[in-house]
């Protein structure tokens, strides 16, 4: 029996070898012509690889990557700007009915239902998009601070609870937000059970369907969007203070400092970058705030059978792309535009802020 | 120490492990028999599938002789349903799989000097797990291994350790008393009673402060987790189940109905529009990541005029809203443009990877973590005679890997969530596109309702279910990685 493994053993070893030996003599064969190649082109003066300036090496290395940003990315910035200036663009004709400077933008500032709404739909893009970053950004960054703050001064079960609030990162948003619709259900929704537990009368009350007030169905979208939001927060703000010296707390501890003041005096303080960049990120984030309300309200941006609308800035460009309005592309390249200016001049007040308040 | 012992217990680890993996392969291709089995409800007038009629039907099946029914009900007399069965799998499985690949990589790193009387004990307590998921063999190799890192660490035989447990709790009880009673009578100078009494009110203190901070925390990790366990619940419930005004807030594990994630996956068409997401990640994460991989390199290491001038462009188009891109793209890739969608021979998945195939953030933070690099070592390699593209392959990518792994899963993640542009560009396609569309659009936009108007709630939360828990695994097989990768980052994908 031993010799019989043995033997086998012996034989594939061998088969091991010829196979082995068979690619190192391919490799050889090929290092042989290569050396053969280098040495004839070193001859006649043809080795223009060793000759290559830096920048067509630099033009190889980039080249697949600047093709795709040249068609996806710097191409659409240009086009935007010729698109505004179309008046009545077709796009399935591809034809237009003239030029016009501030048309398209004055068409969006103008829209009933963009910042100044009408008597018939009570609420505008602009005005939802300012009360959703209003409130649920400040709201998600405490929170978010308080938590890590919160980890970090516990060391059992710490990692676990990290994971937990980690797991909103790592989901569908619209998988989840028909979760949160589902959850605040009228009529045996989990939240309203739970309500009812606590003896408020809440028996059919509607958040995201029909009959849902206005700030009830706010409400669900500030709560959902905070939900999803978090996680990344907790996560950033947990690494930063996990970077924090040591030497700072300990020094507060000899003095005795209470933690409201370690809190606010040198955790707060050393992670102001951090926040600072959270916020800048969350805010313009906030802006664009989309997938949240397609995954509570469907695309119309509303419960049914209401009078007002949930639709952020985002929203109300892309319904000329595939919504109600769809087709006029130039309204929605002036949206965006318009976006695109409110969001830099906020990233500029942000930075002046920065310069005085963050330390550091 | 004996290394000979060590040396045992870890070959018996070893086999448990296998006969483990055994039985974890034997769990799931069970599961897998079973799933295939269950029968869609057909309506016997017209020959279809009829959603409709989902609750109403409880088909009998016949496994291994015995004459089972699909869910309890009326009909059915024992306690044992295939939906049962299948639970129970499920749960054997969820088990089975975190506990193997943990003792895999204990049984890898383990050196002599960890073992103590705890891991006798977790072998013990991992037996009796094995027993209850009915792996005899394993918790046999188990026990057995117990016994001997019962020797390892106290020289104790089969017999001295059995005759040894009784001594032992009595000392531990023993221990617990005699530790109270030294409290209460400790030395009365006066001094340091009062250093221990304010000692004592600083512990209060900061018991209370804990008990606050942990209260606080599983509040906020009750409202995270809350809407994952209300997702699985629902989508294992039938139809009258989730659309009661009186939802149960537990199901019996013979009534989950797991035929609601096969009628998702088959008759409302989810396993084909998780195979093109799959696609899309597949090749736009790839080609990201080779595209960035280059340029982040060139914008680090090689020198060129107007390199920062470049970069600083790129940096800037950064500020520029998505929306932006996305009408003028929408342009671009449809009939007037490149014709890949709107068009006669349409062509999906190129308008839908192709626009992702590079992103501006991941080459600057790719940059980052290249310039961490030393010179010292490029020079070195350059003068070995390595070329750059070497360079980059054998030394750049192997010390940036932990980035570029954080780069991929946060493409991956991106693709699995992407909504409005596979949107835009199957919804231009009619019936057609609707065999291109991704998961997002498909949960959103796949009709749920009945001919009545309910909404079968059971299977759109079950849809949501499938397209959470693929990301789920992913994540908590690298929880590590991802999680340390995002802190150090600052930037989502």
């Amino acid at each position: 029996m031993a010799d019989l493994i043995n033997s086998t053993k012996k034989f594939f070893r061998k088969i091991g070898t010829v196979i082995k030996t068979f690619f190192w003599n391919i490799r050889r064969v090929l290092n042989n012509i290569k050396k053969r190649i280098g040495k004839f082109l070193d001859k006649h003066n043809l080795n223009f690889a060793s000759k290559f300036p830096g920048w067509a090496k630099a033009l190889l290395y980039l080249s697949p990557a600047l093709i795709v940003l040249a068609i996806f990315t710097f191409w659409p910035i240009i086009n935007a700007f010729a698109l505004v200036v179309y008046e009545n663009y077709n796009m399935t004709t591809d034809t237009i009915t003239g030029y016009t400077v501030f048309g398209n933008f004055i068409t969006v500032l103008t829209d009933e239902s963009f910042i100044v709404p009408a008597s018939h739909t009570g609420s505008s893009a602009v005005i939802n998009t300012l009360i959703i970053v209003f409130i649920s950004v400040p709201v998600s960054v405490l929170l978010a601070l308080f938590i890590s703050a919160a980890l970090n001064s516990i060391k059992p079960l710490k990692g676990f609870f990290q994971t937990i609030y980690f797991l909103p990162y790592v989901t569908n948003t619209i998988a989840i937000g028909l979760v949160f619709a589902y959850m605040f259900k009228a009529d045996g929704g989990l939240v309203n059970e739970f309500l009812s537990f606590f003896g408020v009368q809440s028996d059919g009350l509607s958040w995201v369907e029909s009959g849902a007030v206005y700030w009830r169905s706010m409400f669900v979208l500030i709560f959902y969007s905070i939900w999803s939001t978090l996680a990344f927060k907790i996560m950033v703000f947990l690494t930063s203070i996990q970077g924090i010296d040591k030497q700072y707390y300990q020094a507060a501890a000899i003095d005795a400092t209470p933690r409201s003041k370690i809190f606010s005096r040198i955790t707060v303080p050393l992670i102001s970058p951090m926040i600072f960049y959270i916020l800048v990120t969350s805010v313009i984030g906030a802006f664009k705030i989309y997938n949240s309300i397609v995954a509570l309200f469907g695309t119309s941006g509303a419960p049914a059978g209401v009078d007002y609308n949930l639709q952020s800035i985002v929203m109300y460009i892309y319904q000329f792309i595939d919504g109600s309005n769809a087709g006029n592309l130039s309204v929605a390249a002036a949206g965006s535009l318009i976006l695109f200016a409110i969001i830099l001049v906020l990233t500029l007040v942000q930075m002046q802020v920065s310069k005085k308040r963050v330390h550091y | 120490m004996n290394k000979q012992l060590f040396d045992k217990s870890n070959k018996i680890e070893k086999w448990a492990l296998f006969v483990d993996f055994l039985f974890i392969v034997l769990y799931i291709t069970l599961f897998f028999a079973l799933f295939k089995i269950l029968q869609l409800p057909i309506d016997e007038e017209t020959g279809e599938v009829a959603l409709g009629l989902l609750q109403y039907i409880n088909p009998e099946y016949t496994i291994l002789g015995n004459q089972l029914y699909l869910t309890l009900g009326a009909e059915a007399d024992t306690f044992i349903t295939v939906n049962l069965l299948i639970s129970m799998l499920v749960l054997y499985a969820l088990v089975a799989v975190p506990m193997f690949f943990i003792n895999l990589k204990k049984v890898r790193t383990r050196t002599i000097y960890e073992v103590d009387s705890y891991a006798a004990g977790s072998k013990f307590f991992q037996g009796m797990i094995n027993l209850l998921s009915f792996n005899p063999i394993s918790f046999v190799l188990r026990v057995w291994n117990m016994f001997i890192l019962v020797k390892f660490v106290k020289g104790y035989n089969v017999k001295e350790f059995f005759k040894s447990i009784g001594p032992a709790i009595k000392a531990f009880f023993k221990k617990l008393f005699t530790k109270k009673e030294k409290e209460k009578f400790g030395d009365a100078d006066e001094y340091s009673v009062s250093i221990k009494k304010s000692i004592r009110r600083q512990n209060a203190a900061q018991v209370l402060r804990l008990t606050f901070t942990y209260v606080f925390l599983i509040i906020m990790a009750l409202i995270i987790v809350i809407p994952f366990y209300w997702m699985i619940v629902t989508s294992l419930k039938d139809f009258s189940g989730a659309n009661s005004s009186n939802p149960e807030f537990f199901i019996s594990i013979s009534r989950m109905n797991w035929i609601n994630y096969k009628v998702v996956l088959t008759e409302l068409n989810f396993g084909l529009y998780i195979r093109n997401t799959v696609i899309v990640a597949l090749f736009s994460t790839a080609g990201t990541v080779l595209t960035t991989i280059l340029a982040a390199y060139a914008f680090a290491r090689i020198e060129f005029k107007g390199r920062e001038l470049l970069f600083s462009i790129l940096i800037m188009t950064m500020m520029i809203p998505g929306e932006l891109y996305i009408i003028t793209n929408f342009i671009t890739v449809s009939k007037n443009g490149f014709g890949w969608i709107g068009t006669d021979n349409n062509n999906y998945f190129l308008a839908m990877i192709l626009p992702f195939i590079t992103s501006i953030s991941y080459i600057f933070f790719l940059r980052q973590a290249f310039k961490q690099v030393p010179d010292s070592l490029y020079k070195a390699a350059r003068v070995d005679g390595c070329s750059d593209f070497k360079f980059l392959m054998r030394v750049m990518v192997p010390i940036a890997s932990p980035t570029i792994f954080t780069i991929t899963i946060l493409n991956v993640f991106g693709s699995w969530n992407a909504y409005i542009w596979p949107r835009i560009i199957t919804g231009i396609g009619g019936e057609e596109g609707q065999q291109f569309w991704l998961i997002s659009n498909a949960l959103r936009d796949t009709g749920f309702a009945l001919d009545t108007g309910e909404v079968m709630y059971n299977l759109q939360i079950a849809a949501s279910t499938i397209v959470t828990v693929p990301l789920l695994i992913v994540f908590f097989m690298f929880r590590k990685y991802i999680m340390n990768g995002i802190g150090r980052s600052g930037t989502k994908g």
